[in-house]
């Protein structure tokens, strides 16, 4: 990667300037009407779920809502959908709200590459998240007001959590210290279960801890920037530190502090909960909802104790609803599932136009590209299964023309209505495939498919001959569509 | 009472958390020692009645061999 600074408009950067931690990005939601409070009083079960769901539906302006009348939780507070519309994320980046997918794809893919850390160290007593600090009788459920996500969840999660860990082979090491995502089950007072992916980090510093009976310590960071919750996600290499990929994306400096148990963790965070492995101890874990939406079974997984707890004056529990799509995970992780597919097949393929990868973290996945010759389009959606993601996830890979907005289901099912011959779909049985796909006959093992929806060209000898009709398209077209919006408005408020 | 989801006897369960106010109690948080359900006994009866469980969503604890490990511990003299 090379070092140099992502150029970003004024608009992103005043976005960037202001926002510090979740509190601020609240704000900057509920100025724009992005951020609600629920007014009522709700059941933590199902009310805050029925809630959530309604709010999810709209994927382009459904708001975040804050609860905080959960009946048997005085004064506590919940956050869902924080990330849950393409609204909320356009106002992180510095775009109006309504702004397209498309336009957020190119903003996200523009900040691509650059990896110049911008981190603000804060001492520890200056830190917002050691304003408060249990250390003795830790219960989880007086700290956080803990619910069931899904109906038939085996217990209640915290699934919206960073967790940073670091090798415990080489535990002083900044650059291997790991930020992920990991979904944890509270498993009593002060004892939890953290599910990772036995190949991803986390699972393999587990392993490292239990082979050479070291500790292994944890913290788990919640209620955090907005910007380390979205890129939290992103796969990194395992000697870059996924702060300074965070901070980068966003153009502002990430402020971090540390833990009572040596990590680095954000200063702005609304609390951190300080765990260790219990070494070769599991325990049940599941079912959870998860994000193809079906629930994972019951596991034997690794057990963790809760050693300390620091957390802002009055903690908002920052919680997202995971499901059968669409959820708000697909909105937090989407574009940046697509953005390096993007930035990887472009090395390769200059004529890579956009990459929509946004349906359940790129199970199915559309690309749009400059066709050269027939065939073309094959070619690269080859390419796009050797990448990283592409690898494991790329399930269902439809290729469109660059006419063709692969952000816009209505014009990809233009194409797939008039560019594609049967002949044109290549499946290739028995590839590796993401453990988690609800489909696979052996799980961890698929076929994949591809479908070139791609128009016909040389030296193929028919179907090149069609006439487009060419409607007029372009900046223009869109600032009329946005015109046309704002008339309709104004005429219904009249 | 029983565990909701493997029918272990009440000696198996911990309470977990009275959710109160104002004194009042408004709903209590159990834990299942056997097979770690935990539920809160004011939630829909699809969540916390046993008889309306598909078996898939009941647990075994005598059974603990049918659940896979997600990371098999390195060591086996560990509890679990
Ligand atoms: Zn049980």
């Amino acid at each position: 990667m090379d070092m140099e600074t992502v150029t970003l408009s004024p608009e992103a950067r005043a976005v960037a300037g202001r926002i510090h931690n979740i509190r601020d990005y609240l704000d900057l939601l509920a100025e724009h009407g992005q951020c609600i409070t629920w007014p009522d009083t709700v059941m933590p079960e199902p009310d805050i779920r029925k809630v959530v769901v309604a709010a999810g539906r709209d994927a382009m302006t459904g708001p975040a809502i804050v609860f905080d009348k959960i009946r048997g939780y005085p004064g506590k507070r919940l956050v869902v959908g924080v990330h849950g519309s393409f609204s909320n994320i356009a106002l992180l980046l510095g775009k109006p709200k309504g702004t397209s997918i498309k336009e957020l794809f190119y903003e996200l893919a523009g900040r691509w590459g650059s990896d110049t850390p911008l981190i603000n160290r804060v001492e520890p007593e200056h830190a917002p998240v050691h304003e408060n600090r249990v250390e003795a009788g830790i219960n989880l459920y007086d700290l956080l007001p803990l619910y069931r996500i899904n109906a038939l969840d085996g217990g209640f999660y915290i699934a919206k959590a960073n967790i940073v860990s670091r090798d415990p082979r080489d535990p002083d090491n900044f650059a291997k210290q790991n930020v992920g995502i990991y979904r944890i089950q509270v498993q009593g007072p002060d004892r939890f279960t953290l599910l990772s992916v036995p190949s991803h980090d986390m699972a393999q510093q587990i392993l490292m801890a239990e082979q050479d009976d070291v500790p292994l310590k944890v913290a788990v960071m919640l209620g955090n920037h907005p910007a380390m919750a979205m890129f939290a996600a992103t796969p990194v290499n395992y000697d870059e530190s996924e702060f300074a990929y965070a901070s980068q994306m966003m153009g502002s400096p990430i402020e971090l502090t540390r833990s009572g148990n040596g990590m680095d963790v954000l200063a702005g965070a609304e609390m951190v909960i300080e765990a260790e492995l219990l070494n070769n101890q599991r325990c049940l874990e599941g079912p959870f909802g998860e994000f193809p939406g079906s629930y994972s079974g019951i596991r034997h997984v690794p057990l963790f104790r809760v050693t300390a707890v620091s957390h802002r004056t009055d903690p908002i529990f920052e919680s997202i609803y995971i499901g059968k799509g669409w959820t708000e995970h697909d909105t937090l992780i989407g574009l940046n599932t697509s953005a390096p597919i993007y930035a990887q097949l472009k090395e390769n393929f200059p004529e890579v136009v956009a990459v929509n990868a946004l349906y359940q973290h790129g199970l199915t996945g559309i690309i749009s590209v400059k066709n050269r010759f027939a065939g073309f389009a094959k070619s690269v959606a080859m390419r796009a299964l050797g990448t990283p993601h592409g690898l494991m996830y790329l399930k269902n890979l439809i290729m469109v023309d660059d006419d063709v907005d692969p952000f816009d289901l209505n014009q990809v099912m233009w194409a797939l209505s008039t560019r594609t011959r049967a002949s044109d779909i290549i499946v290739i049985p028995n590839m590796p495939l993401v453990l988690i796909d609800p489909a696979a006959e052996i799980p961890g093992k698929g076929h994949r498919l591809v479908i070139d929806a791609t128009s016909f060209m040389p030296p193929d000898p028919i179907g090149g001959d069609a006439k487009l009709v060419a409607p007029p398209t372009g900046s223009e077209i869109d600032d009329l569509a946005k015109y046309i919006l704002r008339l309709q408005k104004e005429a219904e408020n009249r | 009472m029983n565990c909701p989801r493997c029918q272990s006897a009440e000696e198996h369960l911990r309470t977990e958390c009275e959710g109160r106010e104002g004194g009042e109690l408004v709903w209590t948080v159990f834990y299942c020692r056997r097979c770690s359900f935990t539920w809160r006994d004011s939630e829909p009866a699809e969540s916390i009645d046993y008889g309306l469980r598909e078996d898939w969503f009941r647990a075994d604890p005598d059974h603990p061999e049918k659940y896979e490990q997600n990371i098999p511990p390195a060591k086996t003299d560990g509890a679990d």
